[in-house]
């Protein structure tokens, strides 16, 4: 059963360029559509979002996901076309809407919450799970506005979640607070829906819909340009991307290159821009992958499991000792690791045409969270890049039934501890 | 369109509002509600400095056969006249300070404006009851006084039908809110609240009648100050010009919203 169907929908907006602001230029101005360009946020969408499923709307800015997300959520109504809702909904289009600075953080919560449509009775019930949730301790009798921007931003999501919604939508706010909190927020998320509730979700994290969403939608200029299962839509997402960057950096190595001959000083121009200008020329990277201990495709990791990532790549000419590397990030853009075949004293010898190239793990010693790839091919100087895929390569890696530390890396350490009898060995 | 039905679902989210303006209201200011007594308190002395003393404005007699207290005759008038004001100026801001809300989440556009309608009703209650407090001092008590409670209702309805009209224009054209402000001038001059009716020509009388608001502060005085009822010709100018306002403003606004909404 679907618990939306958007249907032949379209949102015209205008856009006043030059608008009557007051009822004197309203009379005075003769044509009053002059600078009236009316625009569609929306162009004709359909989708249906099936009931207890978290359903992810991606594309870049401005394409339309949150326009598309205000006419499901009832703020916007439909140009043409109809949404069909089933269910009580709850919004979160921005945390702590309606917060007001001078009320204690307890006034802001009750008011929050009958906002999102919940009777006091209800609020009482579930006060002290808010509270808890968002850590804000005993500052909840203190006015909102001596909240650090933190403690605001956890007080506004801990109450959009504590409201037992059949429809929650989410406007890219999840994206708020430290990574533990964050990880709480996802826990909670992947309960409620485990609860039947319908989550729609609008992200840039890509690693997020492929972990957690069922379906997602891809808009691009309110256009829908494909929807289906999430990690599918995910990657096709993704390599749109990378296809755009790789070519706005060639127009601009290009270009910078041509500048660079008219005035005839080449030493001046960026040495990386023009190698970046050659990107994918002689070897280009076709496609990456993770895979488990059987080769089977997998989209997550699980720590100290094994796991291997794949490079596909194809040489235009025949090159040599080509040097491949990767570099983990987390999502905050944080290093975590990183090595190429160089550093690790591996030749490569000479390659020509199409291949794979492996990077075998035993064991995954990434932490559970999300990570992302950086795949890079360079010469055996690695002074010249052929390609490069930033941090395109989501992860997303899982618990699995190790006893675990904290942090990112998981090492391969072991225990010692000293007794007067002797040494007692603990591990690993 | 919203209706009745789906606004009184939300019933809680007004009342939370309104208390939320109520609360907020008087927030770090050391005299806190005092401030609701202060302001209709010397605007009702200086009116009766300037009126009753310069300008010797004597007040008929009360319908208690013996007082006339120009201040307190005038006052019946003034608890009117700030109702109305009270909620033609608080609909034109409510609308325009849930803005941020609207866009936010979905509910009907018309709870923050009944939340503001709520706060000052609140205001021409705690008015009223000063009223009849020094009426009774001065010993001009009756049960007709029970009649104040319909009239704020259906000024209330009068008020509210054309501040929701208002409340929307003023987000597309500011110049709302400054003509509203001037209006509210000329037809306090306009509607016999500081003078008495009969100190004008009969064609400025009659020229008056044609003000809904000369029938609400009528009946006001009728029932609060000459202990008597409204004349039968107030009430059908009441209930018809409160019908039509409300009825009328309700139809406006729900058609208009949703778009206005998107301007916020």
């Amino acid at each position: 059963m679907s618990a939306i169907v958007v249907e032949g929908v379209s949102k015209k907006f205008r856009l006043h360029t030059d608008r009557a602001h007051s009822l004197k230029e309203l009379i005075t101005r003769r044509d009053r559509n002059a600078g009236i360009d009316q625009f569609y946020a929306l162009d004709d969408v359909s989708i249906e979002i099936p009931e207890g499923s978290m359903y992810a709307l991606v594309g870049h800015n401005g394409s339309g996901k949150s326009t598309l997300l205000r006419c499901i959520a009832g703020i916007y109504r439909p140009t043409t076309g109809s949404v069909k809702v089933q269910g009580r909904i709850s919004t979160l289009l921005e945390l702590g809407a309606g917060f007001h600075p001078d009320l204690t953080g307890r006034e802001n919560v009750y008011m929050n919450a009958t906002i999102l449509g919940m009777s006091k009775k209800q609020i009482d019930g579930v006060f002290d799970d808010i509270v808890e949730f968002a850590g804000i301790g005993d500052f909840i009798d203190s006015p909102v506005k001596i909240y650090s921007s933190g403690m605001y931003v956890r007080l506004g999501f801990s109450v959009a979640i504590h409201v037992d919604p059949e429809i929650l939508i989410i406007d890219e706010v999840i994206a708020v607070g430290d990574e533990e909190f964050q990880r709480k927020c996802f826990d909670h998320l992947a309960d409620l829906r485990r609860r039947g509730v319908t989550i729609v979700v609008v992200t840039h994290g890509m690693a997020t819909v492929e972990t957690m969403c069922d379906g997602a939608a891809w808009l691009d200029h309110g256009v829908l340009q494909q929807e289906g299962p999430a990690a599918d839509i995910a990657s096709a997402y993704l390599r749109r991307v990378n296809e755009h960057e790789r070519a706005e950096r060639q127009a601009e190595a290009v270009a910078a290159a041509e500048a660079a001959t008219e005035i005839g000083t080449v030493t001046e121009v960026d040495p990386a821009a023009v190698t970046e200008a050659w990107f994918g020329e002689d070897i280009e990277i076709n496609d990456v992958w993770f895979s488990d201990s059987v080769g089977e495709v997998v989209a997550t990791g699980t720590t100290g499991e094994p796991l291997t990532v794949n490079i596909s790549y194809r040489a235009h000419r025949s090159v040599e000792d080509p040097v491949f590397g990767y570099m983990i990030h987390t999502e905050n853009d944080t290093p975590v690791a990183g090595s190429n075949t160089r550093l690790s004293g591996i030749e490569t010898g000479k390659i020509e045409g199409d291949g794979v190239v492996a990077i075998k793990m035993d064991q995954l010693q990434l932490l559970p969270g999300n990570y992302e790839f950086t795949i890079g091919i360079n010469d055996k100087f690695v002074q010249h890049t052929y390609d490069r895929h930033y941090r395109s390569h989501p992860l997303a890696v899982r618990r699995g039934n190790l006893p675990i530390g904290v942090g990112f890396v998981e090492l391969d350490a072991t225990w010692e501890t000293a007794s007067e009898t002797g040494h007692t060995q603990v591990g690993p | 369109m919203s209706t009745p039905a789906q606004v009184w679902s939300y019933r809680t989210l007004i009342v939370n509002l309104a208390q939320r303006e109520l609360k907020s209201r008087y927030k770090r200011s050391l005299l806190g509600w005092m401030w609701s007594l202060i302001n209709p308190a010397v605007t009702l002395g200086v009116y009766t400095v300037v009126f009753g003393v310069f300008f010797g404005a004597q007040a008929p007699v009360a319908g208690n056969g013996e007082s006339t207290v120009f201040a307190l005759w005038l006052f019946c008038g003034l608890v009117m006249w700030n109702l109305f004001s009270g909620v033609i100026n608080t609909a034109i801001s409510s609308f325009s300070g849930a803005g941020g809300l609207l866009t936010r989440t979905y509910f009907p556009p018309e709870c923050p404006m009944i939340a503001g309608l709520i706060t000052v009703i609140i205001q021409a209650l705690l008015e009223g009851g000063i009223l009849i407090f020094f009426m009774a001092v001065i010993g001009n008590l009756s049960f007709t006084m029970l009649i104040i409670l319909p009239l704020f209702v259906l000024m209330s309805c009068f008020a509210f039908g054309i501040g929701l009209v208002l409340g929307l224009m003023n987000i597309r054209y500011r110049d709302v809110f400054y003509l509203t402000g001037i209006a509210m001038q000329v037809l306090f001059y306009a509607t016999p609240i500081v003078y008495q009716m009969s100190i004008l020509s009969p064609t400025a009388q009659a020229i008056l009648r044609f003000n809904p608001l000369t029938s609400y502060v009528g009946a006001m005085r009728q029932v609060a100050y000459f202990l008597d009822f409204p004349t039968p010709g107030s009430w059908i100018v009441m209930i018809s010009s409160a019908a039509v306002s409300l009825v009328g403003g309700w139809i406006i606004f729900s058609r208009w919203a949703p778009t206005v909404i998107e301007e916020l």
